[in-house]
């Protein structure tokens, strides 16, 4: 059982990145790359050799091995629909959020050991925004257990969510704000932008400048699987209204990861950089009002009808 | 008769430790606390599985009423946190000072180990104590002990000035606390800690207990009282911040816990819970963003203490608010978290504090911006700062993750089971922003001093400390571990101690943790198998392949040198520019202006200073000055004009005593 809620995140984590590649290619009206394309990008990454700094520590070897880890880990704790995750006890929310933690941990002081100026200017951005990220997500994990009163995703998502209107909008907008929380932690625009290198404002991308190879492709992996993790958790959101079933969840994650991140990618332009703070701080205020929504629904002082 | 029996030991220690040679001083301070230290913990462990109570002494009818000092369960756990701290400290200090030894007088020395053992085993007394006259002897002689080793480097100006000011500071707590206790005597004829439940009950208790809070906080660097601390760790030496940081601030939340425990109306213990919260939570982010803010290890890692003391009390908050409202699992993930976070926090800042002290006493800075690439001259040093920087982020396989567990699954329970909603969510906001700066202050302080390339030439002649004070160092380093790794286990210790503060047998509560814990456990072993696993795949796809080594890739830029590198502060400089009006800054010097092309040799250098020192210095400094130069225009010199300030002083009482107002 657990086992297969991993292969079913694992083939969503796979699936993302392609599909991002192909909405993007559609709506700028190319044929575009094949959908497997970045697997082989990485299969070729894996074979090759590396070329490391002068500067850097054994810290900087370790890294990738802990942020892959890390996201392996925080994956583990993911359900799939009404599918049980490997690992799952009460608080395995504020878990999640810990694990993905040590992995910017461990890629920040990464970055800071090249000595490099590009890389310190992206681990400093990292660092801050992984930050201010926190309290949106943690009051979202908030709002999850107060609707269901269960404090671990395994069992939020299994219970009965059918026939309540009140609860499918909040868990709706639980979602639009776990996927506003994707967007900042997978380095997505408009906070960061994948695909510009000699770009200052960038973020996720300029702290592995010196990263080639066996490392890179481990940094690409944990990359897939983190956004998978939580457009897992957006497409649980949305599907445990209409009876929350895995069969569900599963397509909709790699749905609404892809379209949404290509839609965005295709249509809006990169936050300046100062407007960052502005928009990560808005995901924690729409947190912050979503779970008071949560709360006055709760005492019954407004009703959906 | 304790404290006549207590000057006679101090008198004996004293004389023991100036008799002996200076090279053996170290060692006699050692084995003198390290003998009393291990004896009383190895009985507090005892306590602590067992969860009975033990009496250490009673003394009837001397000049202060009868006095005693008993040993149960939290005063037990934090008898094992002062005597792993203290013997640390004792052990580390022999090779911190031993470059010192050449130029400090005999007496000197002697002075400071003197007062390092009484400090030790006046914390000792401080948790022991049941409370009452024999706890405020007890806790000045620790006040005055650490003032004594504040001031080993006594002819740096700024020791001085930071030793006073700390003296001072601490008297201020002293007072409230007298006040409290003498309150308390008045109230029911005991000034007992035990004393202190039939005292909130019979009066309104609200005014005492902010008495004790205030007191305690004081102690505990409780915002915004806080400002002693960032400016007396950097002024001591490093074993003695770490004695100072881990351990002797814990006394101040030994205080807040038995007077919050005492608390027993509910609507009280509600509002004292709020209260707790809120400050914590003020505490907390108050001393995370400043730590992230500042370019000095030792600044940086005091302010760190006080973002830890804000968690543990929100830790207390959580417990009084589930108290309260009856929610039982709150309440004991409140408090087990409070009291482990406790514990965890004198561990890892211990170790930290060390690792400053071995930076200091091999490049002769703490400045982040005169440091870099240590960890290839110090990897030892390196390896074990890190491990403690990754706990105090509270990351897991580390300890700091199943305190702030314990705590976070507090303030869900508050959420989910609807008892305390959006006071838990404003905390749980707050502690995870908490987590995410200290997170970011941290990898600065990793970052660039031990990563990274050398900045200055400091750095290139510093070398690996001797084994004296890895030793030193791997004590904490085995708490963070054995905490982390075995979860349940150390909880299951904290949670026997936790019994004081919960009506219900703490135990019974205590079985919904264990899964929970068991899990966390699972997975710290999991992230360290899968970390281990990955490392070991990736050194064999890479074996046999090309593994070369080359200048660090600049873009295309080829003449990088490490003057461009990330400083300390350009890698807070974000976070700056959000919480800039939490800081006054110094700067010195000027930046590069936008007009200059060719930009002419700068300096430029900055200093964050708290605002709430204000509050504490400059503004009521300034106020008395300007009243005195008011007041010292009066006083002219000329024999007439007192002349007639006599007169208008007799004509003053004589128009009173007509109007019959005197």
């Amino acid at each position: 059982m657990a086992l297969f809620t991993t292969l079913l995140l694992l083939a969503a984590a796979l699936a993302i990145p392609g599909l991002i590649a192909r909405t993007r290619a559609c709506l700028a009206g190319r044929k575009g790359i094949r959908f497997a394309q970045h697997l082989y990008d990485v299969r070729l990454q894996l074979r090759k050799g590396a070329v490391y700094s002068t500067t850097v520590s054994a810290l900087f070897r370790t890294a990738p091995s802990v942020y892959l880890a890390s996201a392996i880990v925080a994956a583990l704790m993911i359900p799939v629909g009404d599918l049980r995750p490997a690992i799952a006890f009460d608080g395995d929310l504020v878990a999640f959020a810990y694990t993905l933690a040590l992995g910017r941990f461990a890629l920040v002081l990464a970055a800071m050991d090249t000595g490099s100026p590009f890389e310190g200017m992206g681990a400093s951005r990292e660092a801050l925004y992984g930050a201010l990220v926190e309290p949106g997500l943690m009051l979202t994990a908030a709002t999850l257990a107060l609707v269901s009163g269960y404090t671990s995703f395994a069992r939020i998502f299994a219970a009965d969510a059918t026939g309540d209107l009140q609860l499918a909008v909040l868990l709706l907008l639980v979602a639009y704000i776990l996927v506003r929380i994707l967007f900042t932690e997978s380095g997505r625009v408009p906070v960061d932008d994948p695909r510009t290198h000699l770009e200052l404002t960038m973020i996720h991308e300029v702290m592995c400048l010196d990263y080639a190879g066996v490392d890179m492709a481990m940094i690409k992996i944990a990359g897939w699987l983190k956004s998978a993790a939580l457009a897992m958790l957006a497409a649980n959101a949305v599907a445990a209204p209409l009876g929350g079933r895995w069969w569900i969840a599963a397509p909709l994650s790699v749905l609404l990861a892809g379209l949404s991140i290509g839609v965005v990618e295709s249509t809006q332009a990169r936050n300046k950089l100062v407007r960052n703070t502005t928009f990560i701080l808005i995901i924690a205020a729409m947190a912050a009002l979503v779970f008071f929504a949560a709360y006055l629904l709760r005492l019954n002082i407004i009703v959906l009808e | 008769m304790f404290f006549i029996y207590s000057l006679l030991a101090l008198a004996l220690l004293t004389a023991l430790i100036f008799a002996v040679p200076l090279r053996a001083k170290a060692w006699t301070a050692l084995a003198l606390v390290g003998v009393g230290a291990l004896r009383l913990a190895a009985e507090a462990v005892g306590v602590l599985a067992d969860g009975t109570t033990h009496r250490l002494w009673t003394t009837p009818g001397t000049l202060f009423g009868g006095d005693s000092g008993s040993l149960d369960p939290l005063s037990a756990l934090f008898v094992v946190l002062i005597a792993v701290g203290s013997v640390a400290s004792l052990l580390y200090s022999r090779g911190y000072l031993r470059h010192t030894l050449a130029h400090k007088s005999s007496v000197h020395v002697s002075l400071h180990y003197t007062a390092l053992a009484t400090m030790c085993y006046a914390m000792l007394g401080v948790v022991c104590s049941d409370g009452g006259y024999s706890f405020l002897f007890c806790w000045e002689l620790m006040t005055v002990a650490s003032f004594l080793l504040i001031l080993y480097d006594a002819e740096r100006r700024e020791v001085v000035r930071a030793a006073l000011s700390y003296l001072i500071m601490m008297h201020i707590g002293f007072a409230l606390l007298v006040v409290g206790f003498v309150r308390l005597h008045a109230a029911t004829g005991s000034a007992d800690f035990a004393a202190l439940a039939d005292c909130f009950a019979a009066q309104p208790a609200l005014p005492l207990f902010t008495v004790f809070l205030l007191g305690f906080g004081m102690k505990a660097g409780l915002f915004p009282m806080h400002v002693w601390l960032p400016e007396a760790h950097p002024a001591a030496p490093s074993h003695v911040s770490a004695l100072m940081s881990g351990v002797m601030i814990k006394t101040g939340v030994y205080g807040i816990l038995r007077t919050t425990a005492a608390l027993g109306e509910l609507p009280v213990l509600r509002t004292a819970g709020f209260v707790l919260l809120f400050a914590g939570l003020a505490t907390g982010l108050w001393g995370a963003i400043l730590a992230a803010a500042q370019n000095d290890v030792k600044r940086l890692l005091a302010y760190s203490s006080i973002e830890n003391i804000g968690i543990v009390l929100i830790g207390v908050g959580v417990a009084a608010l589930g108290k309260s409202t009856g929610n039982q699992p709150m309440a004991l993930c409140g408090i087990a978290g409070a009291l482990l976070h406790t514990l965890n926090h004198s561990f890892f800042k211990s170790l930290l504090f060390f690792g400053a002290g071995n930076i200091l006493s091999q490049t002769h800075s703490t400045s982040l911006d005169a440091l870099g690439g240590l960890a290839k001259h110090m990897p030892l040093t390196a390896i074990l700062s890190l491990t403690g920087a990754a706990a105090i982020c509270a990351l897991p396989p580390l300890n700091g993750f199943v305190s702030e567990l314990l705590i976070y699954l507090g303030l869900f329970d508050g959420i989910a089971s609807g008892s305390d909603p959006l006071a838990s969510a404003a905390a749980l906001a707050g502690l995870a922003l908490i987590g995410g700066i200290v997170l970011l202050a941290f990898t600065k302080l990793c970052g660039t001093v031990f990563l990274g390339a050398p900045r200055t030439h400091c750095v290139a002649e510093a070398q690996e400390v001797d084994n004296g004070r890895i030793a030193a160092m791997a004590l904490p380093l085995a708490g963070i571990l054995l905490v982390g790794l075995f979860p349940r286990a150390a909880t299951a210790a904290v949670v026997r101690a936790a019994g004081f503060f919960l009506p219900w047998p703490s135990d019974a509560v205590g079985l919904t943790l264990w899964p929970t814990l068991s899990a966390a456990g699972r997975t710290a072993w999991l992230v360290i198998a899968v970390v281990g696993l990955l490392v070991w795949l990736r050194r064999r796809a890479l074996r046999g392949r090309t593994v070369a080594e080359g200048p660090t890739w600049g873009c295309g830029f080829t003449a990088v040198n490490t003057r461009m590198q990330y400083t300390g502060e350009s890698f807070s400089e974000g976070l700056e520019s959000i919480a800039a009006h939490l800081t006054q800054n110094r700067i010195e010097g000027c930046t590069v202006d936008k007009g200059e092309i060719f930009p002419a040799a700068h300096n430029f250098g900055i200093r964050r200073k708290d605002r709430i020192d204000r509050l504490f210095s400059a503004w009521w400094v300034e106020l008395l000055r300007q009243i005195n130069m008011r007041a010292m225009r009066l006083r002219t010199g000329k024999i007439n004009h007192y002349l007639l300030f006599a007169l208008a002083f007799l004509g003053l009482v004589f128009l009173l005593s007509i109007l019959n107002l005197l």
